[in-house]
C-alpha cells in the first residue's frame, strides 16, 4: 500500500483511478493513459454489475429545517412546528415526519452544507442539474452567458455510449418549469440533443406514459407490439413534427427509443402490474411513489442514470396539480399532509427494494432539490427560497451512509463547516459510477466540483 | 358439519376480538387526495375538497352518493364548513396568482349561489383560511397572516368586527369552535411541535390540552362538546385520536398503519376521516356511534 499525502493508494492490482490522479498525475508512477483506462476497465469488470444513479429531484426546493437539518433550539419563528426524532444511527436526527427514513439512516449520508449561487429556480435548477449556471434561464427569461452544460444523466449517456435496446439516461416526469417557462439544465446541453433524456412518466389513471408519443393517438408502451405498428406510429410521428436538420440528428436517439418500445424486455419494464401488489403499495399509490418503482425497474434493466422529477412545476399543488416543493404559503399544511410522507414512503421503499435485490451497492440514490428554504418563516406561514444552505441525502453505490457531512449554523442559514455545492455532490456520484476526470475530458467536459472525500 | 362448527367458532372469536375496533364505511372510492370532509347539520350532506390534476375543488355528496361541485369557480377551494342552520358554507378560496396564491375566506349558499367575500386581503397580501362557525352562527373564526404571522381571528359573518385572538411568534392554526360557544380549540407550535390548545372567544385563558412527542393538529369538537378529535403522529404514524374536552385520556381512535387524517363528526357522533387505508385517499365514516 502506498500513501501519498492524504490519499491512500492500493497496490497495483487494485489501483484506484482517483487515487492515482490525486497522487499528482500518472507520470509520478510511470503509467500512461492507456494503462490507466485498462486498470479502470479491470476495476469495473471485477466489481460486477456497473454502477448507476437514481436522482430524486425534489423540484421547488425542500426546507432544510423541516427535513434533515432541524433546529429545535432556534427561535419559534425559525424552527417550525416539527421536532427532530432519533434515527437508527446514534446522534443523527431527522424530522418527525420522516419516520421511515429515520429507520434507514444507516443507508444514507445527509449533507447539511449544500449551497448554491442563485435563488432563482431556473438558474439554481440548472446549477443543480449541470453543475454550473452557464446558459441558465431565469424567471424573467434572461439567459446567462456561457454554453449550457449537459445534465448529469446526459454525461452518463455520452461516456457509456449508446446501448441498442435501452437508453442510458431516462427522466421519469415532465419537463421542468418555473412558472410557464422551461428551465434549461435538464438536457444534453453542449453535447447536443442526442444526449437528452429519454422521457417516461406515470399517471395514476393511465399508467406509464411516454410523453413523446402523446403526439400519436392511442400509442401506449404496450401498444407497439410489432414492426408494422411501429412503422405506423413512426409515420404518424414524422408527419406531426418538423423535418428539420435537428430532427435528422436525432435518428439514433429515436432508433434507440423505438427499439426500446418494441422490445419485449421494455414492455416488461414499463409494466408495473408485474410487481407484487404489496410492493407497489409500499412505494405508495401516488405518482412519485410509482415513479420510484419504475426507476428501480429501469436500473435493473441496465439504465445507468434515472432522474425522477417530483413534479414538473415548482409550485404547490393548487397551482399546478402535481405539486412541487415551492411552498411560499401553506407550507406546513402541505408539507405534513402530502409531501413529507410521500417522500418518506417512496424513498424508503426504494432503498429497501434496491437493498433486498442486491442492487443498492451498485445504485446511488440522491434526493435533493435546487435549494432550500428561508429559515425564518415568512409572513404567509411559508418559507421562501434560500440557496445559502440546504440539505440533501445520498445513499448506495458504495458511498458511506450513516453520517452527516457538513454543518449549518444555529438557524440553518449558512454552512459553518464543509460548504459543498451541488457540483461537488454530482462530481462524487459520477465518479463513483466510473465517470471521473479522464472520462469527462475524453467527452470534452471538465469536472464542475470536487469529490466529497467523506463519501467515497 | 365439524368444519362448519369450527368456522362459526372462529368467526365468533374474531368478532369478540374486534369488538372495540370500529367498522369504517368507505364513502368515496376515487382515491384522489381529499381534505377536510365535514357534514351538514342534518347529517345528510358531506362537503370535502378533492385534489385532482391541477385542481382542488369542493364537492357536496348526498346520501345517495351523488356529487356536485359547490361552485363553478376555476380557482382552488377547500376547507368548507356548513353554518349551524345548514344554509350557507364558509370555505378557503385560493385565487392563485401565477406563482403564489391569495387565500381568502368566502361564504356561499349551500345551493352554490350568493358567493360573498368574508375575510380577505386588504392593503398587502395575506392568507385567511380554515374557517369555522360559532354555534349560534353569528360569528366565525379563521386564521390570517394579515399581521405578519398566522394568528386566530374572529369576526361577524360578513367579515366586520374582526378580533385578533392570539399573538405569538408561533403558528396558530385550524380553529374549531366548541358547541357551547365558550372555547376555540386550535393547533399551535408555541411549546415546540404542534399541540392542541384552547382560548375563549375573547382570546383569553389560553389552555394547553395536549403534550405529546409528536404533532397534534386539526382539532374538532364532538357534537356534544364532551370530546375533541384530532390528528396525531405521537405513535409514529398519522392516526386520529379522541380526548376528553380538557385533553385528558387521549386514545387512538383509528389505530391503523395507513394515514388517517382530517377528523370531523357526524351530528350523531360518528367520526369521519380521510384515510389511505385502501390505497388511495378516501373519506371513511364509522358505521356506528361511539356513544
Amino acid at each position: 500500500m502506498l500513501t501519498l499525502g492524504k490519499q491512500t493508494v492500493r497496490n497495483c492490482a487494485t489501483f484506484s483511478r482517483r487515487g492515482l490522479l490525486q497522487a499528482g498525475g500518472l507520470g509520478v508512477i510511470g503509467l500512461g493513459l492507456g494503462d490507466l483506462l485498462r486498470l479502470e476497465a479491470q476495476e469495473n469488470a471485477s466489481s460486477g454489475r456497473p454502477k448507476s444513479i437514481i436522482l430524486l429531484w425534489l423540484w421547488g426546493g425542500p426546507s432544510q429545517l423541516d427535513t434533515f437539518d432541524l433546529k429545535p433550539n432556534s427561535p419559534t419563528e425559525y424552527r417550525g412546528p416539527y421536532r427532530p426524532v432519533s434515527t437508527n444511527v446514534p446522534g443523527i436526527e431527522v424530522c418527525e415526519l420522516l419516520p421511515k427514513l429515520a429507520k434507514r439512516a444507516d443507508k444514507y449520508a445527509i449533507i447539511r452544507s449544500l449551497n448554491s449561487s442563485s435563488n432563482d429556480h431556473g438558474i439554481a435548477g440548472t446549477i443543480g442539474l449541470t453543475g454550473a449556471d452557464f446558459g441558465a434561464t431565469s424567471l424573467s427569461g434572461q439567459v446567462l452567458p456561457g454554453e449550457l452544460l449537459p445534465t448529469h444523466g446526459s454525461i452518463a449517456s455520452k461516456v457509456f455510449g449508446f446501448e441498442p435496446t435501452m437508453p442510458r439516461f431516462v427522466t421519469v416526469g415532465g419537463l421542468l418549469h418555473q412558472g410557464h417557462r422551461r428551465i434549461s439544465g435538464e438536457t444534453g446541453g453542449s453535447l447536443g440533443r442526442l444526449y437528452d433524456p429519454f422521457r417516461l412518466d406515470y399517471d395514476a389513471e393511465q399508467g406509464v406514459r411516454i410523453p413523446q408519443f402523446d403526439l400519436i393517438d392511442g400509442v401506449t408502451p404496450g401498444g407497439l407490439d410489432d414492426r408494422a405498428s411501429l412503422r405506423t406510429a413512426l409515420n404518424q410521428l414524422s408527419g406531426s413534427v418538423d423535418r428539420s436538420k435537428a430532427f435528422g440528428q436525432l435518428d439514433q436517439y429515436y432508433q434507440q427509443a423505438y427499439s426500446l418500445l418494441t422490445s419485449h424486455n421494455a414492455h416488461e419494464v414499463f409494466d408495473l402490474e408485474q410487481e407484487a401488489d404489496s410492493l407497489r403499495t409500499s412505494y405508495g399509490r401516488f405518482r412519485f411513489g410509482q415513479c420510484c418503482l419504475l426507476a428501480r425497474r429501469l436500473i435493473e434493466t441496465g439504465v445507468r442514470f434515472v432522474q425522477v422529477n417530483w413534479s414538473s412545476h415548482v409550485e404547490p399543488v393548487e397551482d399546478t396539480g402535481d405539486g412541487g416543493w415551492d411552498m411560499h404559503d401553506r407550507h406546513f399544511q402541505q408539507f405534513q399532509d402530502r409531501h413529507a410522507w410521500m417522500l418518506d414512503q417512496a424513498a424508503s421503499a426504494l432503498l429497501d427494494d434496491l437493498d433486498q435485490r442486491g442492487l443498492l451497492d451498485e445504485t446511488i440514490v440522491v434526493a435533493v432539490g435546487e435549494f432550500g428554504r428561508t429559515p425564518k418563516i415568512n409572513v404567509k406561514a411559508g418559507r421562501d427560497h434560500w440557496q445559502q444552505c440546504y440539505s440533501g441525502i445520498v445513499a448506495g453505490g458504495g458511498l458511506r451512509g450513516g453520517q452527516v457531512i457538513g454543518e449549518s449554523d444555529a438557524r440553518a442559514e449558512y454552512p459553518v463547516s464543509r460548504p459543498l455545492t451541488p457540483a461537488d455532490l454530482f462530481t462524487t456520484a459520477l465518479h463513483q459510477i466510473g465517470i471521473g476526470t479522464t472520462q469527462l475530458t475524453a467527452a470534452g467536459l471538465t469536472p464542475q466540483g470536487q469529490v466529497i472525500e467523506e463519501l467515497v | 358439519m365439524i368444519r362448519l362448527v369450527l368456522l362459526l367458532t372462529m368467526l365468533s372469536l374474531s368478532r369478540s376480538l374486534c369488538a372495540d375496533s370500529p367498522t369504517w364505511l368507505r364513502l368515496t372510492s376515487d382515491g384522489h387526495f381529499k381534505q377536510r370532509p365535514t357534514w351538514s347539520p342534518d347529517g345528510k350532506t358531506l362537503v370535502f375538497a378533492r385534489h385532482q390534476g391541477a385542481t382542488i375543488f369542493l364537492y357536496l355528496r348526498g346520501m345517495d352518493g351523488a356529487e356536485r361541485r359547490l361552485t363553478e369557480a376555476k380557482y382552488s377551494e377547500y376547507d368548507a364548513v356548513f353554518s349551524p342552520d345548514g344554509k350557507r358554507l364558509l370555505f378557503s378560496f385560493n385565487k392563485a396568482s401565477p406563482n403564489q396564491g391569495d387565500i381568502e375566506v368566502y361564504s356561499i349558499a349551500s345551493d352554490g349561489s350568493d358567493l360573498k367575500p368574508v375575510a380577505v386581503t386588504r392593503e398587502k397580501l395575506s392568507h385567511e383560511e380554515w374557517p369555522c362557525w360559532a354555534p349560534d352562527g353569528k360569528r366565525i373564526a379563521y386564521t390570517s397572516t394579515r399581521d405578519g404571522n398566522q394568528e386566530l381571528y374572529t369576526s361577524l359573518t360578513d367579515g366586520s368586527d374582526e378580533k385578533r385572538l392570539t399573538s405569538d411568534p408561533a403558528i396558530d392554526a385550524h380553529p374549531s369552535w366548541s358547541p357551547d360557544g365558550k372555547r376555540i380549540a386550535f393547533a399551535t407550535h408555541r411549546w415546540g411541535d404542534l399541540e392542541i390548545a384552547t382560548v375563549d372567544a375573547e382570546g383569553k385563558n389560553l389552555t394547553r390540552l395536549t403534550e405529546s412527542l409528536g404533532l397534534d393538529d386539526y382539532p374538532t369538537w364532538s357534537p356534544d362538546g364532551k370530546r375533541l378529535a384530532f390528528t396525531s403522529n405521537r405513535d409514529g404514524n398519522f392516526d386520529v385520536y379522541i380526548a376528553n374536552r380538557d385533553g385528558s385520556q387521549p386514545r387512538n381512535a383509528t389505530d391503523h398503519p395507513a394515514i388517517d387524517n382530517f377528523p370531523s363528526w357526524l351530528p350523531d357522533g360518528r367520526l369521519t376521516i380521510v384515510s389511505n387505508r385502501e390505497a388511495g385517499f378516501d373519506v371513511f365514516v364509522e358505521a356506528a356511534s361511539r356513544e
